[in-house]
């Protein structure tokens, strides 16, 4: 199996991590791959802020990003009918891979999850994933994200499909934030608010 | 007939630019890219054990006030966010005996939260766990290396996780 290479010299990465050494780490790992625009964010509002003011190619988003978490500024990122980066490739990094919060993560419009802690193997074949694997966007009244139903047959040259893993068509969830949040979400990151 | 909610659905195709320009060539190949980011890793190890000393304490403190009938405001909030950093950074920089034990008391807080008996012992022990497994030689164990450790600790969850609320 040949093993893929990705280029992430110019691409911009924003890593949204609550934790200021995690995200020091994650920098690091990163400039291993040969990255050299990655920026680093604490908050919801500052992604937002960061997504407004200039162009970011991949957002790597902690679960529990405060105040509002991961999910709900996935939610809001794709609901934002007149955003240039609603269609930005979000990867979402949880400790808690329960089913239930990685159907919540896909529902909401991520890209991919990675678990916590993270491994510079898992990141790097996640990365190639999402860069290698052409994937369709599904915009419906009550989902707007990369199309759900796809199926891992293994990580580019990486770790191959689990056993136990299953395909399967999602159902509609409902929104997490209403749209006049997610409105009030950007207008308070475009005006600088925290 | 189809309805009006099928009739609104678009799928269409994107190349981001992510994308466009992770396929050029001239990237890190995999090997050599884990390899580099392996180095950074231990190039930021002396700052960890620092880092570590640090937060095990502060998280320590934080149970002796509770303890002591000193509960700060939402601490059981902070003590969770605390012990959650603990865990999602063990493992990265190789301390499995910290991930094990900092994800164990992640369940023993998430319990509680849940509404299970605030049971300090069972939080206590844990961080007691911690101030040990942050020192040498422990910090380089792996959780099977401490078979009674973790399996004490492993009660005390189930124990926790079982307590009528």
């Amino acid at each position: 199996m040949t093993t893929p290479t990705i280029n992430l010299r110019d691409s911009v990465i924003l890593i949204a991590e609550g934790s200021q050494y995690l995200s020091m780490i994650v920098h690091g790992i990163l400039r291993g791959f040969g990255a050299h625009k990655v920026m680093e964010v604490r908050s919801s509002l500052e992604v937002l802020q960061a997504l407004t003011g200039q162009k970011i190619d991949i957002l790597l988003c902690d679960a529990r990003l405060p105040p509002h978490g991961g999910l709900n500024l996935t939610h809001a990122i794709r609901r934002k009918v007149d955003s240039e980066n609603r269609m930005i490739p979000i990867l979402l990094m949880s400790s808690d891979t329960r089913e239930k919060t990685i159907k919540q993560a896909r529902d909401a419009g991520a890209n991919m999850v990675i678990a916590k802690p993270i491994s510079p193997a898992n990141l790097y074949d996640r990365l190639a994933w999402i860069a290698l694997t052409r994937r369709q966007f599904v915009d419906a009244p009550t989902y707007f994200g990369p199309d759900r139903r796809f199926k891992i047959e293994g990580y580019p040259g990486g770790v191959g499909r689990r056993k136990g893993d299953q395909v399967e068509v999602a159902e509609e969830s409902g929104p997490a934030l209403a749209q006049d949040d997610i409105d009030n979400l950007f207008s308070a990151a475009q005006s600088g608010k925290d | 007939m189809p309805d009006d909610s099928t009739q609104r659905i678009r799928i269409f195709s994107v190349e981001t630019r992510f994308q466009k320009l992770a396929r050029r060539g001239g990237g890190v190949p995999r090997n050599a890219a884990i390899e580099n980011a392996q180095s950074k890793i231990e190039e930021a190890k002396p700052g960890f054990e620092g880092w570590l000393t640090q937060e095990v304490q502060l998280l320590a403190d934080l149970i002796n006030s509770v303890k002591e009938g000193h509960a700060p405001p939402g601490w059981i909030d902070v003590a969770s966010d605390q012990s959650a950093q603990l865990r999602d950074i063990g493992t990265t920089m190789h301390c499995e005996l910290v991930t094990f034990i900092a994800s164990s008391l992640c369940d023993v807080l998430d319990a509680i939260a849940a509404g299970s008996p605030c049971n300090m012992d069972s939080i206590v022990c844990h961080v007691d766990a911690l101030l040990v497994a942050r020192q040498k030689p422990y910090r380089d164990m792996k959780p099977e290396q401490v078979p009674k450790l973790t399996s004490g600790l492993r009660k005390v969850v189930d124990h926790v996780s079982v307590s009528p609320s």
